[in-house]
């Protein structure tokens, strides 16, 4: 039903060598297909391997077994087409807002062919896209953690990536600015337009509603070795909002995906 | 090659050290003269220095002039900076006198010190007294205001009386931050006792006031004696280097919570 | 509702306590004249204690035949260049040790030999390299504010936060721009610490430098009086000394604040 894959891991294992003693698995012979456009979300339980998955997809690791490629191209190392969203944000906190929107522009390869007023442009679009206008000259220690999420999100966005790779992006946040963010989170990814126009993105959570509530399909990880335990369709209509919290779909999605993970932490706390 | 054996770690850490000796062993000899220092002529020096008793000697004055005025220091500064620390009023009061005169480096109470109390051994232990103080009180202070509220919370909520409050929880949880003063203190009292000795040394006439800085300026301004110098450097050194360790095992037997 | 209520009461007190704090001060340092003034009195000897009065007059006169100012100016001369040369020296250094753990370890047990003997313990050879002068002031304090220097960058390189680096690389950013735009940024407090320290032992190290081995600068102007036992003279310069001193610390934090506002305490 839809074209190849854009990102794609098969049989891929990461196993940690622990001071010469026995090797630990964070991940065990995982094979999973991104397709091109969707929102894929990670969920699982602490220790099951998920943010390993999210460094080998950036590139940041490399696995010890299997392969994992972009557009059926072997990932060697980070590259500019994957853009990361790291879990407490890791904001340059020397550069304001304005700065760390602009970094990978101004340094990076993303900014290639752009002049000063094309990337001034970019920068000032991003900005207002997420909602930090006025807050161009603050520096990240001056920001609440909604707002630095924000400029996250939006450092991200400016340097246009084809795939989002997010980490746990709103674990830090408290519930309210949670759900707000969410809906800002889909907007800004593109739910509004049609699904051809829309960035490949794979997120990282383990909070089974907000799983439900952003994604395409979710995978579900199971830990103690991290393995891939079920890929869930969520047929829910986009583009979503507060309505879609409460149908009764999302709640059976997200009742059903508990069980799965509940089922596997029962029989780690009796083996 | 694994570098990160043991064996590599230690041969690559000799490396540059063994070159550099090698070198000036080689350079100085090619000089042919009998004064020109040398890694082997300083081995020679200090086995004569040593066996003769004069360094150790020199040595052990110095360091008891740091330890009485370190003692002197601590016994001042330790008690007014958990007074300090705890009483709000006590610090206010203090404070800028303090902070007036902890820039004044120790050094330059030297010629008031020999204008009060001679070129002996008082005046010796007065600049170390001096240098000691400001690091003691500053980080006593630092330690005592430091206390987690919550401790003291708890603390209060059992009914102890306020100097039972602070023998029993704030000089156990300012101790470590009292051990980082002492350690510098010891470092900068260590600092000082050579530089008194050496400008003693120097402007006194050389009148007996002994210790290891007097031993190196008089090897310095009667003889000239190179190695002889590079030996009480080195003593200086290994001395500053035991104090340290010393006073890090002392600490860490002291405050073993503290420790990672 | 209260929260505003207290943001006032709090403002005010703030402005209180600032006041107060200046009479304070005052009050303690007129408390400090006054002791003097008496232990002065009652010893009656001008060389061994002069009144504060004494030393304010001799403070004038000296502050108005520029002497005061000659001295501290070469003083402080000395130390700009020091502080230069030993910044020249220990930050690529220091950033070669962080970013390259070999050449870290071929290094390092050379600087731990020489680390311990203090600037100061090297007069006397110095004495007889550079004889007295400029230069000889100008080794001690450099290689006095090397140390702290070196290991504050060589820490600041080392503790650079993982994924700040990690965040550059997936923007692509090349190898050489990671150690220009984030290693040395994050480095820079931790440097700018060490430079404070740096600043402290080496202002140290010129007094004692000074009154040993240079024909000029506070600390000879120190000694210089203590023999003509003209003490309030001394003290004179030993006031200058402190206020040199507190001024370097006070720039090296001003510097601190003006480069690295992002690593203040949160105001």
């Amino acid at each position: 039903m839809t074209a190849a894959a854009k990102l794609r891991l098969v049989g891929v294992g990461k196993h940690f060598n622990a001071g010469g003693k026995q090797d630990t698995v964070a991940v065990d012979d995982l094979t999973l297909d991104v397709r091109p456009g969707e929102f894929l979300v990670i969920v699982g339980p602490s220790g099951c391997g998920k943010t390993t998955v999210l460094n080998l997809l950036a590139g940041l690791d490399t696995p010890t077994h299997g392969s994992v490629a972009i557009d059926d191209r072997t990932i060697t190392g980070p590259g500019p087409d994957r853009g990361v969203m790291f879990q407490d944000y890791a904001l340059f906190p020397w550069q304001t807002v304005w700065g760390n929107v602009e970094f990978g522009l101004r340094y990076g390869p993303a900014g290639n062919g752009l002049d000063a007023s094309a990337r001034e442009a970019r920068v000032r679009r991003t900005i207002d896209l997420v909602g930090l206008k006025g807050a161009e000259a603050k520096y990240p220690n001056q920001l609440s953690g909604g707002m630095r999420q924000r400029v996250a999100l939006a450092r991200l966005m400016a340097n246009e990536p084809e795939v989002l790779l997010m980490d746990e992006p709103l674990a830090a946040l408290d519930a309210q600015t949670r759900i707000i963010l969410q809906d800002e989170l889909l907007r800004i990814w593109g739910q509004d337009r049609p699904a051809t126009e829309r960035r490949t993105a794979v997120f990282i959570t383990h909070a089974i509603d907000e799983a439900v509530f952003l994604a395409d399909r979710v995978a579900v990880m199971t830990s103690h070795p991290g393995r891939l335990k079920a890929v869930i369709d969520i047929p829910l209509a986009r583009p979503r909002g507060d309505a879609t919290r409460a149908l009764p779909e999302f709640q059976a999605l997200t009742q059903h995906i508990w069980s799965l993970i509940r089922d596997e932490a029962y029989r780690a706390t009796v083996a | 090659m694994n570098l990160d054996h043991p064996v590599a770690r230690i041969g690559i850490g000799l490396l540059l050290p063994a070159l550099l000796l090698c070198a000036w062993q080689a350079i100085g000899m090619a000089m042919h003269n009998p004064r020109t220092p040398l890694p082997t002529r300083i081995v020679a020096e200090a086995g004569t220095l040593i066996a003769s008793g004069d360094l150790p000697r020199a040595l052990l004055q110095s360091l008891g002039r740091v330890f009485a005025g370190f003692t002197v220091a601590a016994v001042i500064a330790i008690p007014l900076g958990l007074a300090m620390g705890n009483a709000r009023s006590v610090e206010r009061n203090v404070d800028p006198l303090v902070e007036t005169f902890r820039p004044i480096a120790a050094i330059a109470i030297l010629p008031l010190a020999i204008l009060w109390l001679g070129t002996g051994t008082a005046a010796a232990v007065m600049i170390v007294a001096y240098a000691a103080f400001f690091p003691l009180v500053v980080n006593t202070v630092a330690g005592a205001k430091n206390v987690n509220p919550t401790l003291l919370q708890a603390a209060a909520t059992m009914g102890l009386k306020r100097l039972t409050l602070i023998r029993t929880v704030v000089v156990p949880a300012a101790l470590p931050s009292i051990g980082v003063g002492l350690r510098i203190a010891l470092a900068v009292g260590w600092t000082a006792i050579v530089a008194a000795e050496l400008a003693v040394g120097a402007k006194a006439g050389g009148g007996g006031s002994g210790g290891i800085g007097q031993m190196m300026f008089i090897f310095y301004a009667y003889s000239i004696e190179l190695n002889r110098i590079i030996v009480c450097m080195i003593a200086v050194g290994l001395v500053a280097l035991l104090l340290d360790r010393l006073l890090r095992v002392l600490m860490r037997a002291m405050t073993p919570w503290a420790q990672a | 509702m209260s929260a505003p209520a207290t943001a006032v009461v709090r403002r005010v007190g703030v402005r209180r306590t600032h006041l107060g704090g200046f009479f304070v001060y005052l009050r303690t340092m007129t408390l400090f004249a006054l002791f003097w003034a008496v232990v002065s009195w009652w010893t009656d000897n001008t060389i061994l204690l002069p009144s504060p009065l004494a030393v304010l007059h001799a403070l004038v006169a000296l502050a108005g035949d520029l002497e005061l100012f000659q001295h501290a100016a070469i003083s402080l001369g000395r130390m700009v260049v020091s502080i230069g040369l030993a910044s020249a020296l220990a930050v690529p250094l220091g950033l070669a040790m962080g970013l390259y753990p070999l050449f870290d370890r071929i290094v390092d047990p050379t600087i731990e030999v020489l680390r311990p003997i203090s600037g100061i313990a090297w007069i006397p050879l110095a004495l007889f390299i550079f004889g007295i002068g400029n230069a000889l002031p100008v080794f001690i304090m450099t290689y006095a504010a090397f140390f702290p220097i070196l290991l504050g960058t060589i820490l600041g390189v080392r503790t650079v936060d993982r994924r700040l680096v990690d965040a550059a690389r997936t923007m692509g950013v090349p190898q050489r721009t990671i150690v220009t735009r984030v290693v040395i940024p994050a480095a820079l407090p931790s440097l700018l610490v060490a430079l404070r320290v740096g600043v402290a032992l080496a202002w140290t190290a010129v007094v004692a430098a000074e009154l040993i081995g240079a024909p000029s600068g506070l600390g000879y102007a120190v000694e210089w009086y203590r023999e003509l036992l003209m003490t309030p003279q001394v003290m004179s310069f030993i006031a200058m000394i402190g206020v040199i001193g507190y001024l370097c610390d006070a720039a090296v934090r001003w510097l601190n604040r003006r480069f690295t506002p992002w690593a203040q305490a949160p105001r």
